[in-house]
């Protein structure tokens, strides 16, 4: 079965000021859908760099970067945003919700970025079953400065999934929660692999680490 | 851009400014002022030209009438009334001044000249008459109304009257001018034209507009015919001794016939061109410099505006660069994340354009009504759509301008570095 994502050999050094830094050196990863992978390392281990070469934030500067069989290790900006909208999903430690627009709002975000036009009433009917996948369609018409880390989490996942991306990127979504509600939105995330999405969950925390099918460790740009 | 790129860059963008309200606000005070200076330009040089143009109008003639000056002697004269008889497209005009009141005196303003012009040429004006109370008018016989290529306002009464019989003693209609000097002078109803032996008295039908500043009378051609013989031979001191006709721009035919016709009877067809008048032309290039002068300096105070936006837009930018970076992250191309920023600040200069044309709309109405009564060029005047479409071109202009570095920035914010942050 041709895996959903597939990594070989991924190198990534940056340079700026001063001498450049390898941060990734040959990293090896594959991901089949349905399935989810939890990344763990310390920070600057480059957890956060992978993803974005996953996500197609940055380019890899060497190796080969599969998405199912099409290689999109060396893919041009504009193809990699449709791409981007149209296959992955992302969840950050942060939220980056905007303030200024309701929860359906937020999520309806995904389907405002120049790809295909969704109609009004097809969009809104999108967005409330992603806020109901993640229990809080009754908060849609309410704005993130009036939600808890919690819910806006939650908001952000929504956001995430609303598309129905194939591979869903989550970096330290926990992070600016506590313990109870991290657990809460991790088993939110693991549920979106049992629909066939891919999980890869970028984490400090071991216990959510091992709720994924596999666990790997980044150590000096490569996997232990 | 795909229509839904456009309709995203739109969405977003409105949503951008509803978002930050004051700030929209303070880009487009400072836009505004630009905006209207540009409108002011141009809706003043717009109604300046207007105003002018119908002040030349009513003495020169509407602009793309057809003028020929035909010789003022029989029997050119006799073909140019038969031609024109019964023709509402083409007026013939033989103009001669005549004196109004005591007969065999010095008018108090020889030479037609308007009544508050000082008297020149001493005591009898080396013209060995004694002064009397008399005025001098300019004298206008027309053969049919010629209201159609100069529009003169009538001030009071009524114009002449074309379709009736002639009348024996000639019904006239005096300019502004001479209406003062009748109603100031109180002079004798007896009006002496030179050449003709005997005096008629005319009666007065109504007071016109006719932009002249001399003191002019309008009479039918053919009263002044029926009443003095040989009044048509009197000499002229306008025009030389030729008949002005007027031809609207579609009567080519009239123009063939009356051609024909004169050089039928020996008029040299060299002197029979017919011209249009083109006082437009004439006045926009006198006003195209003074114009763009002061658009110059409107141009000026729209870069202050442009300015105002660029530094709006590069603080909104550098506030919102999480929100850019995650509509990147999201699938938002670089050239789309761009539009959005250029949606905004051209949103918010139509914006500004909208409410600068407003403003200078009703402006242009509140000036109207309250200096048309001081201002006769003022009254009834209209917000000209030119001037509505430079504010438009000024908004829009300011806003890509404002706009293009923000959006530049806008489409280079990585989003690896902010997501990671």
């Amino acid at each position: 079965m041709t895996p959903l994502i597939h990594l070989t050999g991924i190198t990534k050094t940056l340079k700026g000021q001063g001498e450049p830094r390898s941060i990734l050196s040959g990293v090896d990863l594959t991901l089949h859908a349905g399935r989810s992978v939890a990344i763990l390392g310390r920070s600057g281990s480059g957890k956060s760099t992978l993803l974005s070469v996953l996500g197609l934030f940055d380019r890899a500067d060497g190796g080969r970067y599969l998405l199912g069989d099409k290689d999109i290790t060396r893919l041009p900006e504009q193809r990699a945003a449709a791409l981007r909208s149209a296959e992955f999903g992302f969840v950050f430690q942060r939220f980056f919700l905007l303030k200024h627009l309701t929860a359906a709002q937020n999520v309806a975000m995904a389907f405002v970025n120049g790809q295909g036009w969704l109609p009004r009433g097809k969009r809104r009917a999108r967005v409330m079953a992603a806020l109901d996948l993640v229990g809080i369609a009754h908060l849609a018409e309410h704005r993130p400065p009036r939600l808890s880390g919690g819910e806006q989490q939650r908001v952000a996942i929504a956001r995430a999934l609303v598309r129905e991306p194939r591979v869903l990127l989550a970096d330290e979504p926990t992070g600016a929660l506590d313990t109870e509600t991290g657990a809460l939105v991790v088993d939110v995330l693991r549920d979106a692999t049992s629909r066939g999405c891919g999980l890869v969950l970028v984490t400090h925390d071991r216990d959510h680490a091992r709720k994924m099918d596999d666990v790997l460790e980044l150590r000096e740009g490569r996997f232990a | 851009m795909g229509s839904g790129k456009l309709r995203s860059a739109l969405v977003i963008g409105g949503q951008g400014i509803r978002a930050r309200k004051l700030r929209t606000f303070l880009s487009m005070t400072s836009l505004f002022l630009g905006v209207l200076a540009v409108l002011t330009v141009q809706a003043g040089a717009e109604i300046a030209e207007r105003a002018m143009l119908s002040g030349v109008e009513l003495t020169r003639g509407k602009d793309g009438t057809l003028q020929m000056f035909v010789p003022q002697e029989e029997p050119a004269l006799g073909v140019v009334e038969r031609t024109l008889a019964g023709r509402s497209d083409g007026v013939a005009v033989v103009g001669m001044n005549a004196i109004i009141g005591e007969p065999g005196v010095r008018p108090i303003n020889d030479g037609a000249v308007p009544f508050d012009h000082p008297r020149v040429g001493g005591p009898e004006g080396g013209s060995g008459k004694p002064d009397g109370q008399a005025i001098e008018v300019q004298l206008e016989a027309l053969t049919g109304d010629v209201r159609g290529f100069r529009p003169f306002r009538q001030v009071s009464g009524q114009w002449l009257d074309f379709a009736s019989a002639p009348a024996l003693a000639p019904r006239i209609v005096v300019n502004e001018e001479a209406a003062i000097g009748l109603r100031r002078h109180r002079v004798p109803g007896e009006m002496a034209l030179p050449g003709a032996a005997v005096h008629v008295t005319p009666q007065v039908v109504g007071v016109v507009e006719d932009g002249s500043p001399r003191p002019s009378v309008y009479v039918r051609m053919d009263e002044l015919r029926t009443w003095p013989p040989g009044s048509s031979n009197a000499d002229t001191s306008r025009g030389g001794s030729r008949v002005q006709v007027m031809l609207s721009p579609s009567a080519t035919d009239l123009v063939q016939t009356l051609r024909s016709r004169l050089i039928g009877v020996g008029v040299p067809a060299d002197e029979l061109d017919a011209h249009p008048i083109d006082s437009r032309e004439e006045l926009e290039g006198q006003l195209s410099l003074v114009r763009l002068i002061f658009l110059g300096m409107a141009a000026l105070v729209l870069l202050i505006g442009v300015a105002g936006i660029l530094n709006v837009g590069l603080a909104t930018v550098g506030e919102r660069v999480e929100e850019l970076a995650l509509r990147r992250a999201v699938g938002t191309s670089r050239l789309l994340l761009a539009g959005i920023v250029l949606a905004e600040t051209l949103l918010t200069g139509l914006l500004t354009a909208v409410a600068a044309i407003g403003t200078g709309a009703a402006g242009v109405k509140v000036g109207s009504a309250l200096l048309g009564p001081s201002y006769p060029a003022l009254q009834g005047i209209s917000f000209p759509w030119q001037a509505g479409v430079a504010g438009v071109v000024a908004g829009v202009a300011a806003g890509v301008l404002g706009g293009l570095v923000p959006a530049i920035r806008a489409a280079r914010i990585p989003i690896a570095a902010v997501m990671r942050a």
